[in-house]
């Protein structure tokens, strides 16, 4: 897995704020950090708000800056910071002053923030290391903040996929009630539609991000069928890399053919065979399934679950319908559409 | 009646609920630009789902619709989301959806 974060090592560190009323100070921490190649800029007591930001990855301050105004103005940004966000800040202290005083009242007025004291003077390794490890701090947080990100719109994408499948399955179970003339064939249809359901999802699944082969589709479905039936079904084509939308479209499709055939079709007889097979010519994919040699058919006076699926989703996936036939030696469905309609590269 | 909807399962369950209720599904399609391309159209009433195969393309379609005359009902199972779209259609059915649910929304257009 790629992580498509850029990574520590592909950017700055981060941005350094440093509000410092005496030149001396401003200047001196300034090239300090600039050796370093740390990003830095120096802001007085009225921009500071302005520059104050999410770019923001440590703010220095030393005793003088600390004006009810600028405290004011870090404590305002502090409260909208996101959760995973505690700002790393700097304070440069004198040695003469009460610094037990003054770090308890930052403290109280700086909540959810990482405050690191330094009394002056303080040297440069000292100060540069201090920097150094807030900023570290700081993009670990900024990761964590990205990760949670993450999850709050992994949860969402969950979500949504469940309640899509819930609604699938709500719709199968209504359109397969209302087809089933005893309890038991409820039972059998609605279970094996479920299953096929169940099948394809997990060949989606696998492949992730990738397509997935029309073979592993067409295998997963017949291979119920195969071990006693293996030379009675035929099924042949070229393979396509198919969509996650129409691997499990056509998956359905092919499940409803395959049981039509065993109840009521080819498959319902010891002589009876099917073949599915599919090519493409030009920018087209043609699909055919043809029965033979099984019991003679009959249109059925009402389109059942199994027609009445087929038609509406092969429709909808080529944008054209299928040709279905019932002819006296066998059902036949032929369609042919626009590759492009089902094929990811 | 029009529906646009991606998933072809609740898509023929939708279009076998409107024939129980005694109304014609004259067109189903999975994207707002696949409904952009039909040149004509007679549809009294779509259903539309707000995520369809073009992205999250079911309000814009709905606003399209309603340009031509076309009243639209979500059907989704993003309520929330299909809340601040609610000025461009009659009625909003959470998935999945039931005959009442649908016979009551399409009573709300009917008069017309």
């Amino acid at each position: 897995m790629t992580d498509d974060g850029a990574g520590l090592f592909d950017e700055p560190l981060g941005h350094v704020l440093v509000v410092a009323p005496y030149r001396r100070d401003s200047s001196y921490i300034s090239q300090l950090l600039g050796e370093q190649q740390i990003d830095v800029s120096i802001v007085d007591d009225a921009s500071l708000a302005q520059h104050l930001d999410w770019s923001t990855s440590v703010l220095v301050a030393t005793h003088e800056a600390l004006s009810d105004h600028v405290i004011e103005t870090v404590a305002q940004h502090l409260e909208d910071q996101p959760a995973w966000s505690e700002m790393p800040i700097v304070v440069l202290l004198d040695r003469a002053s009460p610094s037990d005083r003054i770090r308890g009242a930052l403290g109280v007025s700086w909540p959810r923030s990482r405050l690191l004291f330094y009394q002056r003077p303080v040297s440069a390794i000292e100060l540069l290391s201090g920097i150094q490890s807030a900023l570290l701090m700081r993009s670990r947080q900024r990761e964590v903040g990205n990760y949670v990100e993450r999850e709050v719109e992994l949860r969402r994408e969950l979500n949504h996929r469940v309640k899509n499948i819930l609604a699938s399955v709500t719709s199968i179970f209504q359109m397969t009630m209302r087809g089933s003339e005893s309890i038991d064939e409820l039972k059998s249809d609605f279970s094996g539609r479920l299953r096929a359901l169940t099948e394809v999802h997990g060949a989606v699944f696998e492949a992730a991000t990738k397509p997935v082969p029309i073979s592993e589709i067409v295998e997963l479905t017949f291979a119920p069928y195969r071990v006693e039936k293996s030379d009675r079904i035929i099924l042949k084509g070229p393979e396509i890399m198919l969509t996650h939308e129409a691997a499990t479209t056509l998956a359905l499709c092919l499940h409803e053919l395959a049981t039509n055939a065993i109840k009521y079709g080819a498959l319902s007889v010891p002589d009876g065979e099917v073949r599915f097979d599919w090519n493409i010519a030009g920018d087209n994919v043609i699909m055919r399934w043809e029965e033979s040699s099984g019991p003679p058919v009959r249109k059925p006076e009402k389109s059942g679950y199994g027609t009445g699926y087929i038609k509406s989703a092969l429709s909808s996936l080529f944008g054209v319908p299928p040709k279905i036939e019932f002819q006296s030696e066998g059902l036949r469905l032929e369609i042919t559409g626009p590759v492009d309609r089902i094929r990811r590269n | 009646m029009l529906c646009l909807e991606d998933n072809p399962l609740i898509a023929f369950h939708l279009e076998q609920l409107i024939e129980d209720l005694g109304h014609v599904p004259m067109l189903t399609l999975s994207s707002f630009s696949e409904l952009k391309k039909v040149s004509e159209l007679s549809a009294d009433c779509a259903l539309i789902d707000i995520d369809l195969v073009d992205g999250r393309t079911g309000p814009e379609a709905a606003k399209w619709l309603r340009g031509k005359g076309v009243p639209s009902i979500f059907v989704t199972g993003q309520r929330e989301l299909a809340e601040d779209y609610a000025d461009r259609v009659v009625g909003i059915l959470s998935k999945p959806i039931s005959q009442e649910d649908l016979e009551e929304a399409l009573s709300m257009i009917k008069p017309n």
